[in-house]
């Protein structure tokens, strides 16, 4: 029973983008081959058997033969055959589906059925993570199911909302904006899931949430605030459950007008200024303010848990005399209300933060008023998640509270920085542009040499850093609070539930809720 | 017939009940506080006084309510908040009652098919959810800035207003002084301005008076929610918004602005109700029967559009 | 009395009409993407191929048109924020409205209507005034703040009450009927005190007016020449005719208690019309947040409606109309 804030968008793999739409959609549903916890993304290490039992390359690694799991069945009893991968690829890459994955799957060219349990994907190049793209992005979705359904309708099929996997939970029922509950596949191919039942429940008042958690109602609250894990800390039956994630904040700074995006913006576009706004911010204590002892300090332009991280770059120090100095120097000379001034024109910036987020509305509080102290007027705009991006994509602010969540490879840590991540097609909403990091980028990528692609790598972002397009504040370290009747493995980055059909509650420790059993309900 | 004419607001003041008084007193307090504010703390509201070792204190001789989570001043802040939420609540509702004061008296003394309209048009707008209607301009165009806040607080008000003005102006319409004032060919603005609207202001006022404190938790409510009053001003409302995610960790950031609220708003309507005892529009003398019968039940006594359910 | 009723009706529709009008033409006026997901992968294409789909490129009048064309035929759309019927939505969620908000109109207005008796009753004493200041205390509380604190006072400093939901979700569905009545009472419980809470403090202190009203007035003054003895006054002949306008007060707090259920849904996590229609403006879902303004103003117009015709039938000089 897990207390969240917000429930899935949609059950469909290729479709959903919500983080709860994700959990069940991993849950419901199989790769071909998973991930291993060492997040390697490079060629297949590490990779462990899922739908394929094992898999062979071809000797010039434009292609890989899948062999799928003989066992392996659909919830509904028919088995898992070739046809049904070949059939999600195509799903996926169709255009009417409109998949938010289909870019990432663009090095995969088709996929052919030599027999009925043999999968073979074509690759276009050679690439180093091109075994992560097709295990990692895809979903296999059952064919005989789907096919049925006129493409550009998916997503608010009846399908959509009924999901029907492979996956070692089944889907048992959704309530949109209410509940969402799985069972146990019991008669699955990689093993009866350990857990019988998981529910989502949603509530989007924080303080609601925590009280149900508290009061033993739920078992899960995902993403406590630091005052609720102190005030769970005296509660005997629930404790903390951390995990690292592949989410970091930052503090990015629009280098363009927020209107006249051929202009550079005003106040930002000027190195001394965003190395000024860098080094007036007190990271550590922010840090600290916000997370207690729980945080992580920002490095970078990547999560800690990326398999690229480097946490010795050269970030611009915290020193409010030389901000400063800077600031003078750069012709911003205090006013006479305190607030800097040049040329008649007020350092009067907005700084975008999304009122989802209590985490980023924090930081966006404290920031303020340390811009307010080096004589720069920032005024808060809060929104709702929805108008954020709208201003987001449309480059339509000064400062931003943004924060990035990625895929674990390479390529997704530099798409959120690259020229070509300018939107639409990716995450650089800043306007942030740099040949020597996209030559970088490029080789980074290319390169099967994980050496020397990790020096390809840490060079680009030494460069990003020393432009200051933003300031890198936290990495979102996951805290979750959870009951003590569970044991539970290790949790993963890139998603707390990876694992969670592995999750046990001990005979002794079961309450009602763990006894109820695998029969439908009453009502 | 008697041709005593209501008493007076200032008259009405000196001869207030024991309670009213005290009302009168906290909101002498509260508005001082506000006024004062710089005066009565050393810090200043926006001010972060050591984000990591001064954050969330609980009260002490140093913070009498606490520190909130950015280390700010709890006190320091009721007192500016002070400000901010008693502005936006008086000039909202001088903004809605203006409004409804010419609504009402142009309904009520023209009459005839204009009134009619006009009646059915307030019907409509009664019909309207308000808060929930604010709700969502507020959270559609958030942020929102202040003097906008003020005026869909107040441009959402006015209905109960009109309603009474136009009541009180119905009845005035048939007396001595205003029959004798067209007799004398007085033109109808004319008419409305020097006798209609001087005799219904007090009961504005009172209906004023107790609107108020229903602004006061209008406001709060939307705050709380996030879509009223913005960082780092800071109303009572917005205090909670602050405080609620750590409400049991730091229970003074939440009891202080909440108490503040209450007294504020008892204050006001106490001394609303008070005054309406004096001023009952339905003790005037010449009061007629509802012209146009049915539905318009006495509105006046409604104390205030009630603001919760 | 039909051509009465018919005449308020189309008003009414018209009333309706009028809102929804103002609703659509606000929320397509307002920033924001219905499409704009915490997706960093989605592009714009894409984002443009979801909004054909659901016809949001074209252009506002047009919306409009079909828009009205698919409530006359009685098609709500489909929520995309949801991802269902708007109709399966709202077969969801008014149901939980109205349990609230019948709980709360049921015991505010009774318990309101004898508190205000007791309080005239016993007029002057010291026991009516501290009735009269705990109505007014309860009347000047913010109703978002008291069911913070009946929540945090309930169900977590002395846990014995469920924190939210309508029911149980977990355990519900599998329970018997007996429990899984017990289970939606419990749940029920600070919901609905903090609606009646607020409410009868409201009831309580209009009722008071009336009565008091009503109390100087000949026919009372005649009855108790009679040698009608006080509580007989006034139970038969002061409560009837201070009701009257009472039932005017029911129409009249109807959008007010939809208002103040908004914050007590939200704070329950109570999946009602409230909750529904503001995550619907959070996430720009057209059609749901439009279905949301239609159900709740049709509410009002119809709470009014009912309480008019309730007001005409129950009073004796319109009767004869």
């Amino acid at each position: 029973m897990i207390a969240v804030p917000a429930g899935p968008d949609n059950l469909m793999p290729p479709l959903t983008v919500s983080q709860v739409g994700h959990a069940v959609a991993d849950l419901v549903f199989d790769h071909l081959a998973q991930m291993g916890d060492s997040m390697h993304t490079v060629g297949d290490g590490g990779f462990q058997p899922e739908l394929a039992s094992h898999w062979t390359w071809a000797s010039d690694s434009l292609s890989v033969a899948f062999h799928l799991n003989p066992q392996a069945r659909w919830h509904d009893g028919v088995p898992v055959r070739a046809a049904d991968v070949q059939f999600s690829l195509a799903l996926y890459k169709n255009p009417k589906v409109g998949s938010p994955v289909a870019p990432l799957l663009a090095n995969v060219d088709s996929i052919s059925t030599p027999d009925s349990l043999t999968a073979v994907a074509w690759f276009h190049r050679r690439t180093p993570e091109e075994f992560f793209d097709i295990a990692y992005q895809l979903w296999v979705v059952p064919r005989h199911v789907l096919d049925t359904i006129p493409p550009d309708r998916l997503g608010t099929s009846d399908a959509a909302r009924h999901p029907i996997g492979s996956g070692r939970f089944r889907f048992m029922d959704w309530k949109p904006g209410s509940r969402l509950e799985l069972i146990a596949d019991t008669g699955n191919y990689r093993g009866r899931a350990r857990l019988d039942r998981v529910i989502w429940s949603v509530a989007p008042d924080g303080q609601a949430a925590f009280a149900q958690v508290m009061s033993g109602q739920a078992d899960l609250l995902l993403n406590a605030t630091t005052e609720e894990l102190r005030a769970a800390a005296n509660q005997p039956s629930l404790r903390r459950l951390a995990w690292p994630s592949l989410q970091y904040g930052f503090l990015g700074m629009n280098l363009r007008d927020p209107t006249q995006h051929a202009r550079p913006n005003a106040f930002l576009s000027d190195l001394r200024v965003r190395r000024a706004i860098s080094m007036a911010l007190d990271r550590r204590a922010m840090l600290q303010s916000v997370f207690d002892s729980m945080g992580a300090l920002g490095h970078g332009p990547f999560p800690a848990a990326a398999s690229t991280a480097d946490t010795t770059l050269r970030v611009p120090p915290f020193d409010t005399a030389a901000a400063a100095a800077l600031l003078d120097s750069a012709g911003w000379i205090r006013g006479r209300d305190g607030i800097r001034m040049k040329a008649g024109r007020r350092f009067a910036v907005g700084l975008l933060v999304p009122s989802s987020s209590e985490t980023r509305q924090r930081y966006a509080v404290l920031i303020q008023e340390a811009l307010r102290q080096t004589g720069i007027d920032a005024s808060i705009q809060g929104m709702a998640f929805g108008p954020y991006v709208q201003r987001l994509t449309t480059g339509n602010f000064d400062l931003v509270m943004d924060g990035v969540g990625i895929d674990p490879n390479i390529g997704a840590v530099l798409q959120a920085w690259g020229t070509g991540g300018a939107p639409p097609n990716g995450l650089n909403f800043l306007g942030y542009s740099s040949p020597r990091v996209d030559a970088l980028m490029d080789s980074a990528t290319s390169s099967f040499n994980p050496v020397r692609a990790r020096a390809y790598t840490r060079q680009a972002y030494q460069q990003i850093a020393d432009d200051v397009p933003a300031v890198w504040l936290y990495d979102a370290l996951s805290y979750g609070l959870i009951s003590r009747r569970f044991q539970v493995p290790a949790v993963r980055p890139d998603g707390w539930w990876k694992h969670l059909a592995d999750w046990t509650v001990p005979v002794a420790d079961r309450i009602d809720r763990d006894r109820i059993g695998l029969g439908p309900p009453k009502s | 017939m008697s041709t005593e004419r209501p008493r007076g607001l200032a008259g009405s003041l000196g001869a207030l009940p024991q309670g009213a008084r005290v009302a009168l007193i906290v909101l002498a307090v509260l508005a001082l506080g506000a006024l004062l504010a710089p005066l009565l703390t050393p810090y200043e509201p926006y001010q972060q006084l050591g984000i990591v070792h001064l954050k969330s204190l609980p009260p002490s001789w140093t913070h009498p309510f606490g520190t909130d989570r950015y280390s700010r001043d709890v006190y320091t802040r009721i007192l500016f908040a002070a400000r901010v939420s008693l502005s936006i609540a008086t000039l909202a509702v001088l903004v809605s009652s203006t409004i409804g004061l010419a609504y009402g008296a142009v309904s009520g003394f023209v009459g005839g098919w204009v009134d009619a309209v006009m009646m059915r048009l307030l019907d409509a707008l009664l019909s309207v959810p308000r808060v929930l209607m604010l709700i969502a301009v507020l959270a559609l165009w958030s942020p929102v800035p202040v003097w906008a806040l003020v005026l869909l607080i107040g441009l959402t008000g006015w209905f109960e207003v009109a309603r009474i003005v136009r009541g009180q102006a119905l009845g005035l319409r048939e007396r001595e002084f205003v029959v004798a004032a067209r007799a004398l060919g007085a033109r109808r603005t004319r008419i409305i301005w020097r006798h209609v609207i001087p005799n219904v202001l007090s009961p504005v006022l009172v209906a004023g008076a107790l609107a108020i404190g229903g602004v006061v938790i209008l406001e709060a409510g939307l705050s709380y929610l996030g879509i009223g009053v913005q960082e780092p001003m800071a109303s009572w409302g917005t205090m909670f918004h602050d405080a609620t995610t750590q409400f049991v960790g730091t229970w003074w950031a939440v009891i202080f602005p909440g108490a503040a609220i209450v007294a504020t708003v008892l204050a006001f309507n106490t001394v609303g109700d008070a005054l309406r005892d004096r001023l009952d529009p339905h003790q005037l003398p010449g009061r007629p029967a509802p012209a146009d019968a049915p539905p318009a039940p006495p509105v006046s006594i409604l104390p205030q559009e009630p603001v919760h359910g | 009395m039909g051509r009465r009723i018919a005449a308020r009706l189309g008003q009414a529709i018209v009333v309706v009409w009028i809102v929804a009008t103002m609703a659509f033409a606000l929320i397509h006026a307002a920033p924001g993407d219905p499409f704009a997901f915490d997706a960093p992968n989605v592009t714009q294409a894409v984002r443009q191929h979801w909004r054909a789909q659901f016809g949001y490129d074209r252009p506002v009048p047009v919306q409009y048109v079909l828009w009205l064309r698919n409530v006359a035929t009685g098609r709500l759309g489909y929520s995309h924020s949801l991802h269902e019927p708007v109709s399966q939505a709202l077969r969801d969620a008014l149901p939980r409205t109205i349990e609230l908000m019948a709980v709360a109109l049921v015991f505010s207005f009774g318990l309101g209507v004898l508190l205000a008796l007791y309080q005239v009753r016993h007029r002057g004493t010291r026991r009516a005034r501290w009735a009269d200041k705990t109505a007014l205390f309860f009347y000047s509380l913010p109703d978002f703040w008291l069911a913070l604190l009946l929540l945090l006072a309930f169900a977590y400093w002395f846990p014995i009450l469920p924190a939210g939901y309508p029911v149980d979700p977990v355990m519900h569905a599998y329970m018997g009927p007996a429990a899984a009545l017990v289970d939606r009472l419990r749940h029920l419980v600070l919901p609905a005190l903090t609606l009646v809470l607020l409410t009868t403090a409201v009831v309580a202190r209009f009722q008071r007016s009336e009565l008091l009203e009503v109390l100087p007035l000949d026919f009372v003054r005649t009855a108790r020449a009679k040698g009608a003895d006080d509580a007989r006054i006034l139970h038969r002949h002061v409560l009837r005719n201070a009701l009257l306008p009472t039932i005017s007060l029911f129409g009249l707090s109807l959008p007010a208690l939809l208002g103040g259920s908004v914050f007590v849904e939200k704070i329950y996590s109570w999946q009602g019309m409230g909750y529904v229609t503001v995550n619907a403006i959070d996430q720009r879902d057209y059609p749901l947040v439009m279905a949301g303004v239609l159900v709740g103003t049709a509410m009002v117009v119809l709470g009014n409606l009912v309480a008019d015709l309730a007001y005409a039938y129950a009073d004796p000089r319109l009767r004869v109309d």
